[in-house]
């Protein structure tokens, strides 16, 4: 389902801040794509693994799903850098310039408290599991705390990317929802 | 408060957060975030991560990339223009030929590539401009490549059938199998129309017959039988019990990928990234909103708003086709504003209970579900297809496609209606191949 059309990318005005945090959230988007390359490495493996060697997979199945987490997760800044997050644009079309300004400061700011909720509670998740030793009831046993990173350190980058955003808004880098005067 | 009152209050809160522009995601986590808190306290916020972490814990999850991946794969070379050419090559002694090969281009390609937008844009490139030039009305030349592109989300592989699989719960093999016969429906009908307005109101050199000669036609199989034969055996492979969807879609991946480095020398690293940068973008989007959803679901299930639904539904003393007539317009109004993944994320697991229990087949209602969506898909405000055909032949007014892709829609209506009065035509060939449902 690649889409074909234009890609559109966050702007930073030549701040050195927010170029950095798209530098960061475009590297962090990059590990996601190795990982998804990674998780088709180890599906093929463990297919040959198990039709050709006729052998039991251990861990495999396991590290695929958490592999793609991973990628879910560090993807989610990138794809806020690329505009990728898909969304209705109904209502700031229909607005005036001003209000749309507005709206889009609103909606980020709740978004930002939002995803904060879900880093500070998903870092109590990665605390717990790493302070007591959690590990997940398979064969394989694998130490939950490493899985479980990829939540806060996932939603932290976002979190990041989605301030510099409304930075980027405020300081009048980057008009509102990316639209132009006439809604284009 | 009553559950349903505040079932309804979620939908209208919900509508309003989604139409805000912000994006589908973090809406559902938005909204999820401020019931709970306002109903169950602060600390009902606890849970979310691991609610979110579990619904993404799902290893069926991982065909979703990988079809993405082989999509963006092929939709990387040139094989939407070499299928095309490859149709119409083989097509040509039918009059008015181009625009049933052009709807069989966008068929096989939105199949292959899953993507309705890169079907509109592979074919379309091509097809649209050589179609006007020969004299095709601009409606049916845009509107043929805007309906046959939504084909991709009902014709297997398809990502939409995927996320339907995961959100209810059912068998993604059958729900694939499902769609096979209503697409070639979709395609029947929409290329009974186009070759009814055509011989109508083309000129007469539609139906002039072009030649090729038998070594025309033979040279351009070898570019286009490859991919072909990798869907077909990822499907073998599904349904031979040889592996799992998600195994033979990793491997399909791979195989695209192969293929397209080889046969059409994509061995630059920046086209390979390309591929993977865009595969990476739609897997993400769709993985968050899959995530968020599963947390949208437990706050209605926690307020008990999903229980109190369906036993209000159940108590209704309604005809079970007049329900499904309401489900329908329901689905029709989402679909023209949301993309077919969120659509279904959001309604499947509240209305699956409900048509189960009035006596509907789950694997019918997704195809029901799907083609609603592909409604949504050519029609406005959205209409994703519209505006990717708009891009590619922009002297094409907005109007005219908007008025060819219409009557498509009316070819859908009809597939809709027809599904309703023989359900077979979706049930059949699952039954048939893997036995009834339990």
């Amino acid at each position: 389902m690649a889409q074909p059309l234009s890609i559109r990318v966050a702007q930073h005005g030549g701040n050195s801040v927010l170029k950095f945090i798209g530098w960061l959230s475009a590297l962090s988007g990059i590990v996601a794509a190795f990982l998804i390359v990674l998780a088709v490495a180890i599906t093929c493996q463990m297919i040959f693994v198990r039709f050709v060697l006729n052998d039991s997979t251990i861990w495999q199945t396991e590290m695929v799903v958490y592999l793609m987490i991973a990628a879910t997760m560090l993807g989610l800044p990138y794809v806020q850098l690329l505009r990728g997050h898909v969304n209705v644009e109904l209502l700031p079309m229909m607005l005036p310039m001003g209000l749309r300004k507005v709206l889009a400061v609103v909606t980020l700011s709740v978004a930002i408290a939002v995803i904060g909720a879900m880093l500070f509670y998903g870092y109590s998740m990665w605390h717990e599991a790493w302070s007591r030793g959690w590990r997940s009831d398979t064969v394989w046993g694998v130490k939950l705390w490493l899985p479980y990173l990829a939540i806060p350190v996932g939603f932290g980058l976002y979190l990041l990317q989605l301030i510099a955003d409304l930075a980027a808004l405020l300081f009048g880098y980057e008009k509102p929802f990316q639209l132009d005067e006439g809604g284009n | 408060m009553d559950p349903l009152v505040l079932g309804l209050l979620v939908a209208l809160v919900t509508v309003a957060v989604l139409f805000s522009g912000v994006s589908v995601a973090t809406g559902l986590l938005i909204v999820s975030a401020g019931f709970l808190i306002i109903f169950d306290g602060m600390r009902s916020l606890e849970l979310l991560p691991e609610i979110f972490f579990g619904k993404l814990n799902n290893f069926a999850l991982l065909s979703i990339p990988m079809f993405i991946i082989m999509g963006a794969a092929i939709s990387s070379t040139r094989a939407g223009a070499d299928l095309y050419e490859a149709l119409e090559r083989w097509l040509t002694r039918v009059p008015g030929g181009l625009v049933i090969s052009n709807l069989g281009a966008c068929a096989v390609f939105s199949a292959l590539s899953g993507s309705s937008p890169a079907t509109c844009a592979a074919i379309g490139k091509m097809g649209i401009p050589e179609m006007r030039k020969r004299g095709y009305p601009d409606g049916v030349a845009a509107g043929s490549i805007a309906a046959g592109g939504t084909l991709g989300i009902l014709i297997p592989p398809s990502v939409t059938m995927i996320v339907y699989g995961i959100a209810t719960e059912t068998s993604i093999g059958r729900l694939f199998l499902a769609g096979v016969m209503p697409g070639l429906l979709l395609v029947s009908l929409f290329m009974a129309w186009s070759l009814f307005y055509t011989w109508r109101y083309g000129s007469a050199d539609v139906l002039a017959v072009r030649h090729y000669t038998w070594k025309q036609r033979l040279e351009i199989l070898p570019r286009v039988l490859p991919f072909l034969v990798i869907i077909v055996g990822v499907l073998y492979a599904m349904y031979g019990g040889v592996a799992t969807p998600s195994e033979t879609a990793a491997v399909g991946a791979l195989l695209c990928v192969l293929l397209a480095v080889i046969l059409y020398r994509m061995w630059s690293p920046k086209s390979l990234w390309v591929v993977l940068r865009d595969s990476t973008r739609e897997s993400v989007m769709i993985m968050f909103i899959i995530g968020a959803a599963g947390v949208f679901a437990y706050m209605m299930s926690s307020l008990q708003i999903t229980q109190s639904i369906a036993g209000w539904i159940g108590t209704l003393d309604v005809n079970r086709w007049v329900l499904m007539g309401i489900i329908n317009v329901f689905l029709l109004i989402a679909g023209f504003f949301l993309p077919p993944v969120a659509v279904i994320l959001m309604t499947a697991p509240i209305l699956l209970p409900i048509i189960t229990t009035a006596g509907f087949d789950p694997y019918w209602f997704a195809v029901i579900l799907t083609i609603n969506m592909e409604i949504g898909l050519i029609s406005p405000p959205v209409g994703l297809n519209l505006y990717v055909i708009n891009g590619i032949a922009p002297d094409i007014p907005l109007t005219t496609i908007l008025k060819g892709s219409l009557p498509f829609v009316g070819c859908m209506v009809v597939a809709i209606i027809l599904l309703c009065i023989f359900p077979e035509i979706a049930t059949w060939l699952p039954d048939y191949l893997m036995g009834e449902a339990r």
